[in-house]
């Protein structure tokens, strides 16, 4: 499941924000550079009217007087205007080129006005009843209103658009600490001697780094003590499980020949004792200083008691594990063969990092095998199995992997998985 | 051989002591590094030092030892099994090293492994002539027929063959036999010594007048 990411939602939330703001802008723009734009135009428009009436004013009478018929003058300009002047009975005088050949009449007072596409501005020239219409397009007007409102709205987007990269980049870097600190924190070893995450870069990470750091020293405490237990444990259970050993043995020797079979049960019981406690211990341990080093199988089954057992191990066999916990997975599993009566143990390396053990002994029931592996895959030891294969699960999940229990035609198998 | 064994818990150490004992080895037993400076200057042919002890560190002792220039063979004892301190107290002049719990057969095969190594050797079987003597297995044949050893016997042939061409001077010979805790009687290494010839032949033990015995180096 991919969780929400504050950089990606941070990112997404830009990009939404500078879009509307963005549109916003530009609609705001384009509705007043509309605005100013008709009034730029109408001011354009009156400001022609009047010069053009300032040089009309002096026009001949010929002009004044009804022509027989309409002069027609050239427009030079830009055409962005057209001009006409009316008799003071509604008669065409003169026009511009541009202008319709019909007289705009509908303007009885000087001042703007509509004549079908036109916009118009009405100017009395001089006492006469002569008017001039000075007139725009509407599609002339139009379409620099929409340049003017366009290039308006466009630098807002644009401004927008640069605006949300900018802000993009500044989230990033100032996540960047973020990330800095999540690379520090895989490197952490909190066991380490004087292990400390550093000063925080930024205020927000200094709550956070300070309770890591406290959660890193309550841990470091923690494993210090039980360290120090299993120092302890281990001298105060050792050195008299040696003793007893070295007391019974002096006593095989001194016993009469009638009571040395039950010395012997009593000293091969010490040695098991022994066994399950070395291998508590080590498992104790593990996880905690796990020491994977290449292990020599044959070497390593070669010292382990097996009571009678015949251990059957591939020239050459090595693998990589802590052999301490090894030792102590192997030796359940030879002690549990053992008990269940096998005889004759097989060891192989179906895959590198697994060891299989697969005895001649009676087996189990497939139900049997199948709720051991349920109750292993659910580490729900407790009442469920014995130590030895609790222990090998353990010491294989120690080193990442896990115990399976495999299908066979005779006998139990047991593989340790050493690795994912 | 005879053999220094420095353990603080009373089970351990007198189990060991009369272990070792029973194997024929002279083991004087003291459970404190304070102790053991009354053995200083002692012939001994192992020592047997337990890490922890309630004065002090038998490593720190050992190293202190080597200091001296004292090369007795040396197997720790401990209940520390990790790693690191095997390493460390290889390196800081123990010849062997046992983790507790372990079972005195080993202890003993250990002790005699060291103490071949330091005598000239790996090797467990020595001849001497029609002698031969398996320090591993404690036995000695002559002309390939074994001979019957005592306890007492062997360990005066074993702490003889250990210091091979080389004089062993007669209370040198009693002590390394037998260590402080027991008194031998006046005449007993003379009888231990005669019975030995008689078992394996005049020419393996030498007598030099006022001096010891010797046997000569093995081919």
């Amino acid at each position: 499941m991919t969780l929400p990411a504050i950089g990606r939602r941070l990112a997404r939330s830009l990009l939404g924000w500078s879009l509307v703001w963005s549109l916003a802008v530009a609609a705001a723009v384009w509705l007043a550079a509309k605005d100013e734009a008709v009034e730029l135009l109408d001011d354009t428009l009156m400001s022609s009217a009047e010069v053009l009436a300032s040089l009309m004013v002096d026009l001949p009478a010929a002009v004044a007087a009804p022509p027989a018929r309409v002069t027609v003058v050239t427009d030079h300009g830009s055409g962005r205007f057209a001009w006409q002047v009316v008799g003071p009975q509604g008669q065409l005088l003169v026009r511009s080129s541009l202008a319709p050949a019909q007289p705009w009449v509908l303007l009885q007072q000087p001042g703007f006005g509509v004549a079908g596409t036109w916009r118009l501005y009405a100017l009395a020239l001089g006492a006469g009843g002569r008017v001039l219409y000075v007139g725009q397009t509407f599609e002339e007007r139009y379409e620099a209103q929409a340049d003017i409102a366009l290039s308006a709205a466009l630098a807002a987007l644009a401004l927008g658009l640069l605006g949300h990269v900018w802000l993009r980049a500044r989230v990033s870097h100032e996540l960047a600490p973020l990330n800095r600190l999540s690379q520090r924190l895989s490197g952490y070893d909190p066991l380490a001697a004087g292990a400390s995450l550093g000063a925080a870069e930024r205020e927000e990470l200094q709550p956070v780094q300070a309770a890591i750091d406290e959660l890193a020293r309550r841990l470091a405490r923690r494993v210090a003590h039980e360290r120090a237990f299993t120092a302890h444990a281990a001298h105060a259970l050792r050195t008299p499980l040696a003793g007893i050993d070295a007391q019974l043995a002096v006593a095989l020797r001194e016993a009469p020949a009638t009571l040395q079979p039950r010395l012997q049960r009593v000293r091969d019981a010490a040695g098991r004792l022994q066994r399950v406690v070395a291998a508590l211990l080590a498992l104790f341990r593990s996880g905690v200083e796990l020491q994977p080093q290449p292990v020599d199988l044959g070497t390593l089954l070669a010292r382990l008691p097996a009571d009678g057992l015949q251990v059957e191990v591939p020239a050459g066999a090595t693998l990589v594990a802590d052999p301490d916990l090894l030792t102590a997975a192997l030796v359940n599993l030879l002690d549990n063969a053992v008990r269940h009566g096998a005889h004759r143990v097989r060891v192989s390396l179906p895959r590198p990092g697994q060891v299989r053990l697969e005895d001649d002994g009676p087996g189990v029931p497939a139900e049997r095998r199948i709720a051991l592996q349920q109750a292993l895959d659910a580490q729900a030891y407790e009442g469920r199995m014995g130590l030895g294969l609790m222990l090998a699960d353990m010491v294989a999940r120690s080193h990442g992997g896990r115990l399976l229990l495999p299908p066979t035609a005779a006998g139990f198998a047991a593989e340790l998985h050493l690795a994912p | 051989m005879r053999l220094l064994l420095i353990e603080d818990d009373d089970i351990l150490g007198e189990g060991l002591r009369d272990y070792l004992r029973a194997e024929g080895h002279g083991v004087d037993w003291c459970r404190r590094l304070a102790d053991a400076a009354a053995y200083r200057g002692e012939p001994y042919d192992g020592l047997l030092v337990d890490w922890q002890l309630p004065d002090g560190s038998g490593l720190d002792w050992l190293r202190e030892q080597r200091h001296r220039g004292d090369t007795t063979p040396a197997l720790m004892l401990t209940a520390r099994d990790r790693l690191s301190d095997r390493i460390q107290g290889l390196d800081s002049g123990a010849d062997d090293y046992l983790v507790k719990p372990f079972a005195p057969e080993e202890l003993a095969a250990r002790l005699r492994a060291i103490t071949r190594r330091v005598s000239g050797g790996t090797a467990a079987r020595r001849r001497f002539g029609e002698v031969e003597i398996d320090l591993a297995a404690r036995s000695a044949t002559v002309g390939g027929v074994p001979a019957d050893l005592t306890a007492r016997e062997w360990a005066v042939l074993e702490a003889l063959v250990l210091r091979a061409g080389r004089i062993v001077a007669k209370t040198d010979l009693e002590r390394l036999v037998l260590g402080f805790e027991s008194e031998l009687a006046s005449n007993a290494l003379e009888v231990h010594v005669s019975a030995l010839r008689r078992k394996l032949g005049r020419e393996l033990i030498d007598t030099v007048r006022g001096l010891g015995y010797r046997v000569g180096v093995p081919q």
